[in-house]
């Protein structure tokens, strides 16, 4: 039974540091300069937070369900949102932007399918096949598609038009606004959390990543349930996709790549175990909330932006290396009490 | 010993097949594209666009035999040739001509020892602090490219002395580009330390089984230092190089090479999982990537675009390749 409790204890420590180091930045960063914790800055970190938040679902589930990274995730996001980008143009469709939304998923479904397919039926890690995957899908999306920027249409402008809240500077005048493609990431989360938490697919993604052979034999399809998370991560990049398109009011085909290892880095300070079994949405949420204010708040206290990427790097390595040790620890304990429980039986008999 | 040659067996028969590879893809060039393709100009540009990124893949291959991977390869490069850069740029206007060539010699050793640090660190990183490989080298590559940033101010160093460019443009007996010379060396040189030494061998070992490799007596934290170290000189030159064949130097120059040296060592043979992979087989992965790009450039109304596309579609092909030939020697 003690064993079980560290291994439920470990993860929350990492979030509960990861959460501590935000504290202690941004009361340094407020006591610095001021600015943190005005209304514009929290709207401006939250905003730079949706995308990054919800690829964070796709690297999340990856993890937890493979022990691996996918990294496809920014190109299925460039090469859906494009599709469904130009569809929309083309059909000359002015409705909806959900239809915009569905036909994005579907496509990204398809693809997150096609890795989901790979997997399973070969058993190849999944940063190599999503690492290869993407390469197709970039070279489907610039070479075959020939894509370029877009201006985009009519239903999706008035969608990125639309604002859930707007908050004004007294002070600078400056205003900031969170665009409606936030309650689109807090949707997400809710149902992947509860997905997660309380179905039997959930704890599924959890008993699969945790160990393969158990799952099976506890009763899991295994196969079904790594073929599903991927192709439901491709839907969910596909969604941001979207997301990142209407926000940036206009369609940049070369934007999305290279996002991909920072989403990674701020999963795994957030707690997620490289081996699988382990992670959790807040600790998604919270790494991601670190690694943004890191790139955009250091400014606030005077550190060049020259210096942004030593920080990310630095506070990447730092965090790791506690999780790492931390974890070594721990199934080093357990090994001990292993080893005492055995000795302690040979005692008895 | 019969492992020891059925697994030499299975190392070479995928190099036979890149090297059958490599021949029909010569052969279709040159019948459809004669006039542009059969010219010794276009073999020397093949040979020289290929060095950086077939170094770096170097670097990576013999970290992912380890084991581990190696995602800063690039990010040390751009640090090493932003350093001698500078370096030059700072030293050689005080000296007379004389001079230079002690100067210039001088930066290169810097930058080599700096790529040795840099691969140190990682090593550090992974053996003693036990960050999982991609994860040490993920930070350590936004730290080296921020340090690069930092150095550079953010903008690109350029300038270097007409001598140090020839290292990048020049020729050997008038035919061999000095960079593919390199890189010929690198992998001769390498290809000995893997296959020949002792140390080579303990790195597959390392990459097959960790808990083996230890109690078998090896040392595993010094192999993964050296292994490590070892990319980080292979990713220096690679940024030498680049400093002189572009004369410049950039912190986030090539930022796609990384996906691209995985790729390149996967289709070389080397498995994901550690263990298996050899030298020559990456460098002929490199040569049949560079061949395939170059023949697709001579289509005017191909876009390059097109390479990605065909790159993602070779890896995961010859992973199904390489598994079902793999399943059907077990069946027998």
């Amino acid at each position: 039974m003690k064993r079980l409790d560290i291994g439920i204890k470990i993860p929350k420590q990492v979030e509960f540091y990861v959460f501590i180091i935000i504290i202690v930045l941004s009361v340094i960063i407020q006591a610095k300069s001021g600015l943190f914790f005005t209304n514009n800055n929290i709207m401006d970190l939250l905003r730079s937070m949706i995308v990054p938040s919800i690829y964070a679902i796709c690297a999340l589930l990856s993890f937890v369900s493979t022990g691996g990274p996918d990294v496809s995730f920014p190109l299925i996001a460039a090469l859906s949102s494009h599709l469904a980008t130009t569809i929309t143009i083309n059909i000359g469709y002015d409705g909806s932007i959900i239809c915009v939304f569905l036909i994005a998923v579907f496509f990204g479904l398809l693809m997150g399918a096609l890795n989901g397919w790979i997997i399973v039926k070969y058993k190849f890690p999944t940063l190599i096949v999503t690492l290869g995957t993407s390469s197709i899908f970039s070279g489907l999306l610039l070479g075959a598609f020939g894509a370029e920027r877009i201006a985009l249409p009519g239903v999706m402008m008035r969608f990125a038009r639309a604002s859930l809240l707007t908050v004004r500077n007294a002070e600078t005048g400056l205003s900031s606004s969170l665009p409606f493609t936030f309650l689109i990431l807090v949707f997400l989360y809710i149902v992947i959390y509860l997905v997660l938490n309380f179905t039997m697919v959930g704890r599924g993604v959890y008993a699969v990543g945790g160990d393969e052979i158990s799952a099976q034999r506890a009763g899991f399809a295994v196969n079904k349930i790594i073929f599903g998370v991927l192709a439901v991560n491709g839907a969910v990049a596909a969604i941001a996709g979207v997301c990142y398109t209407v926000m940036s009011r206009r369609y940049l085909p070369t934007e999305f790549a290279g996002t991909e290892m920072t989403v990674i880095a701020a999963v795994i300070l957030g707690g997620v175990r490289l081996t699988g079994g382990v992670g959790t949405l807040r600790g998604c949420i919270l790494g991601t909330l670190l690694l943004t204010i890191v790139s955009n708040s250091l400014i606030l206290i005077g550190v060049s932006v020259y210096w942004q990427k030593v920080f990310v790097g630095g506070i990447i390595i730092i965090g790791t290396a506690i999780s790492a040790i931390q974890s070594r620890r721990a199934a080093k304990l357990s090994q001990e009490r292993e080893a005492d429980n055995y000795a302690v039986r040979k005692e008895i008999t | 010993m019969q492992l020891e040659k059925k697994l030499l067996k299975k190392i070479e028969g995928n190099t036979q097949r890149l090297f059958v590879t490599l021949i029909f893809l010569l052969l279709i060039a040159s019948v459809t594209k004669p006039d542009n393709f059969l010219k010794l100009g276009n073999f020397q540009s093949i040979l020289k666009q290929m060095t950086e990124y077939g170094l770096m893949s170097l670097g990576v291959g013999i970290c992912m035999i380890s084991g581990g991977i190696d995602l800063s390869t690039v990010y040390i490069a751009n640090l090493s040739g932003i350093t001698a850069g500078l370096m030059m740029q700072k030293l050689i206007p005080a000296a007379t001509d004389s001079g230079q060539f002690e100067y210039i010699l001088l930066a290169i050793l810097v930058s080599l020892l700096l790529g040795a640090v840099c691969g140190l660190f990682n090593g550090f990183l992974i053996s003693y602090l036990h960050i999982p490989a991609m994860l040490a080298t993920l930070g350590s590559y936004l730290l080296f490219m921020g340090i690069g940033i930092v150095v550079s101010g953010g903008s690109t160093v350029s300038g270097v002395p007409k001598i140090y460019t020839k290292l990048g443009n020049g020729l050997v007996f008038n035919l061999i580009p000095i960079p593919f010379a390199i890189f010929l060396i690198v992998v001769i040189v390498l290809t000995f330390i893997m296959s020949k030494t002792k140390f080579g061998i303990r790195v597959h070992l390392l990459g097959t089984n960790e808990k083996a490799a230890k109690f078998a007596g090896i040392r595993n934290k010094l192999i993964i230092l050296k292994t490590y170290m070892i990319s980080g000189i292979i990713s220096a030159i690679a940024g030498l190089i680049s400093l002189a064949r572009l004369n410049s130097a950039k912190a986030n120059f090539g930022s796609s090479y990384t996906m691209q040296t995985i790729l390149i060592v996967v289709l070389g043979g080397v498995n994901p999982d550690g263990g298996f992979g050899n030298i020559p087989g990456i460098a002929v992965a490199v040569i049949i990537l560079q061949m395939l790009s170059s023949y697709l450039n001579m289509f005017p109304n191909i876009s390059n675009y097109y390479r990605d596309l065909i790159w993602g579609i070779a890896l995961i092909a010859v992973l199904i390749i390489n598994f079902t030939i793999n399943k059907q020697k077990n069946k027998r």
